[in-house]
């Protein structure tokens, strides 16, 4: 596929600041006592492959349909491709891959991506060369006559994939794109990712496979109950938990201890010396030390924490519970709770 | 314009992958090829190879034209039994699962991802369920227009008014059905609610008729009695000494009997009236399916086709045992008259004052609805 678009019609789809999804304050109560959000704010930049995580009825799903127009805020503020929220014109511009999808069974794959190719306005012509190239892409050509009733689950979510291209989007929104595909397809589908993140494309990832998010993500965020807890670059995020590990043969120089962020773990035979510190360079001086003492260094690498740890601190709070599932209830009487 | 091509074209692939639909189809086939299977001749009737002498059905004594006898099969068979009754029914069953199935999480969060107003899918998507009735009424209509013509001898384009009339009297259906779809979500649901409607509906229709009949009785009732009334007070005047009781008591009695029962049939008839009145203005404001597929019959089939009727009218009657004795071929006259009177713009303008209320209803809520 050519790259989505032109750098020129790029820049008129973002906002000023060069996000392509820039929301604030986002509210959205349902049954006027389901907090679903509670002030989201949010931002994906032009060309980034973006991760929005959360336990279940965190608001992930309800953010997704706002951008999308399925759910009506309450309230909101900012731009999603340079245009007010809730305004269709935009859309043209974004594909959109649901949680639990659900498409006619009557339809063949190929129907599917011309039926949502020809609902973005495109013409005959671009459906029919779009759809084509897109089955291919999905490695679905063979199966792209039959209808989707004889599909596996990871068929379906291939076809659904392709439907959200089938116009060269801008944005795309994919909810559990993984969801009931093979490890090999998994594979596929974040090496297709990472293609369009390459041709230019923003892609917003709504997932709870955090392994795979850590491989594709440059950003990410992870709501809880409602509200946005972390948001920035896995870098950024993680920047904290940073250190690096020195393995030595043999016990523990007693002279680590007194060094600034050292602390020393005895493993077996072997003795493991964590420094607190992404700077490579405040760690040289500890191995010409051991190096001039003589001892064997078996291992040193970089350590920080990953995307489940970052999730779990994220999912806690402050007296050590982790965040239950669902989003906060409005009782009655006015005090607080979850929803199942 | 792509985008209401592509649902005309899901909504066809829908019907294509449904077997009712063409068993629908088949049907109506069917139904018009035992059309062709059945003539009428100078002596009767004929169907297939038999031949069934009828002297009250023939185009020799009995006056019918083989035009009449074809349209009125049409009419009579084809639309007000086989496409307002049974397609009908095969028609809502196919088409009631549209909008829940169209409004289930998972499918419509994609329909409405894409850059087309929810107002503007909403009515799209209702107009593409018409397109079940619009091709079996087609089919229908022009398979008829042949066998009319090749059997008939008679190509009566004017038949072809059936396709809109019949399409706006299942619309009106659908549109209940599919507003109960968008707020049901199911399709059992609305299914049932809207042949209750339609039942309902079959319900006010035939009161309001049946009242209109009975008011039309009454009327001769009180006709017959100011008439006997009349007869019984110039019998008084011509007598001599009418005061004379003990010769024109009985006549004094029956005068005062008469007087009482016209006063009776008159506060019937108000009493009638009224009801009639009432559920005329409850039928104003709902849809007149009865009424809509009897235009049919009314812009196909000229009165004039009919052989001519007796003549032979009479004043309805008040014997002098009082005896009521109505004139009935009046009577059958008067209702049909009514009935042929009421103004095609009241009947389909009204209706379709329904449904574009109903319409709105449907889509202010799948407007302002979360999915």
């Amino acid at each position: 596929m050519q790259p989505c678009v032109a750098f020129g019609s790029l820049c008129n789809s973002m906002s000023s600041n060069g996000y392509v999804i820039d929301v604030h304050d986002v509210h959205k109560t349902y049954k006027k006592r389901i907090k679903a959000l509670q002030g989201v704010d949010l931002q994906v930049g032009s060309g980034e492959i973006f991760g929005l995580l959360g336990p279940n009825g965190a608001g992930k799903s309800t953010l997704v349909k706002i951008l999308m127009t399925v759910v009506r805020p309450d309230k909101i503020g900012g731009t999603f491709l340079g245009a007010s929220v809730g305004q269709k014109e935009p859309l043209s511009k974004v594909g959109y891959l649901p949680e639990h999808h659900h498409f006619p069974g009557y339809l063949t794959g190929l129907q599917v991506i011309e039926f949502s190719g020809a609902m973005c306005g495109l013409s005959k012509r671009e459906r029919r060369a779009n759809a084509g190239k897109l089955l291919d892409r999905v490695g679905m050509t063979k199966w792209g006559s039959s209808r989707l009733n004889s599909y596996s689950k990871g068929m379906l979510q291939r076809v659904g994939l392709a439907q959200a291209l089938v116009n060269d989007p801008k944005v795309v929104l994919l909810d559990e794109p993984t969801d009931g595909v093979d490890p090999v397809g998994r594979r596929e589908i974040r090496d297709l990712l990472l293609e369009l993140r390459d041709e230019g494309h923003s892609i917003f990832l709504n997932s709870h496979l955090l392994s795979e998010l850590e491989m594709v993500c440059d950003r990410v965020a992870i709501m809880v109950q409602g509200r946005v807890s972390m948001q920035g670059t896995i870098d950024e995020l993680t920047k904290d938990s940073k250190r690096y590990e020195i393995q030595v043969l043999g016990p523990c120089p007693a002279w680590i201890e007194s060094h600034p962020g050292a602390s020393v773990e005895s493993v077996e035979a072997e003795a493991r010396i964590s420094i607190a510190t992404d700077d490579p360079e405040a760690i040289q001086p500890i191995i010409d030390r051991l190096r001039n003492e003589g001892r064997s260094i078996t291992r040193v690498h970089a350590v920080r924490e990953s995307l489940e740890d970052l999730f779990m601190r994220a999912v806690v709070d402050e007296s050590g519970n982790i965040a239950a599932p669902g989003a906060q209830i409005e009782s009655r009487r006015g005090s607080g709770g979850d929803a199942p | 314009m792509t985008q209401t091509l592509a649902l005309f074209l899901d909504a066809y692939r829908l019907l294509n992958a449904r077997k009712i639909f063409w068993i629908t189809l088949v049907l109506s086939l069917l139904v018009v090829s035992s059309f062709a299977l059945v003539g009428i001749h100078d002596d009767g009737i004929s169907i297939a190879w038999w031949n069934l002498d009828l002297p009250e059905i023939n185009t020799g004594s009995a006056g019918f034209t083989k035009a009449w006898f074809y349209k009125t099969m049409f009419t009579s068979l084809g639309i007000n039994i086989w496409l307002t009754w049974v397609a009908t029914i095969l028609g809502l069953v196919t088409t009631a699962s549209i909008f829940p199935e169209f409004v289930t999480a998972g499918s419509i969060d994609i329909i409405l991802s894409k850059p087309i107003g929810r107002f503007r899918l909403f009515l799209t998507k209702y107009i593409t369920g018409l397109l079940f009735v619009i091709l079996q009424v087609s089919v229908f209509t022009g398979a008829s227009f042949l066998v009319i013509g090749l059997r008939g001898g008679v190509w009566e384009p004017g038949l072809f008014i059936a396709i809109p009339l019949v399409v706006l009297f299942f619309s009106y259906l659908f549109s209940v059905c599919a507003v109960l779809g968008v707020i049901t979500r199911s399709t059992i649901a609305s299914l049932l609610l809207t042949i209750l409607f339609w039942f309902m509906l079959f319900i006010v229709q035939s009161a309001e008729q049946s009242l209109m009949v009975f008011d039309m009785m009454v009327q001769q009732r009180v006709t017959a009695y100011e008439d006997a009334v009349e007869r019984t007070r110039q019998r008084l005047e011509t007598v001599e000494d009418p005061d004379d009781m003990e010769r024109w008591g009985f006549l004094h009695e029956t005068l005062e009997k008469r007087e009482a029962s016209l006063a009776n049939a008159q506060g019937s008839s108000g009493n009638l009236k009224a009801w009639h009145n009432g559920l005329l203005g409850v039928m104003t404001v709902l849809p007149k399916t009865g009424e809509t597929i009897q235009l049919i019959e009314r812009w196909t089939i000229d009165l004039a086709e009919l052989p001519e009727m007796s003549g032979e009218t009479s004043r309805p009657m008040i014997s002098e045992d009082d005896h009521f004795t109505p004139d009935e071929e009046k009577l059958g006259k008067d209702i049909q008259d009514a009935v042929r009177n009421r103004s095609p713009w009241w009947i389909l303008g009204t209706s379709l004052l329904f449904e574009m209320v109903i319409l709105c209803i449907g889509a202010w809520r799948f407007q302002r609805r979360d999915f």
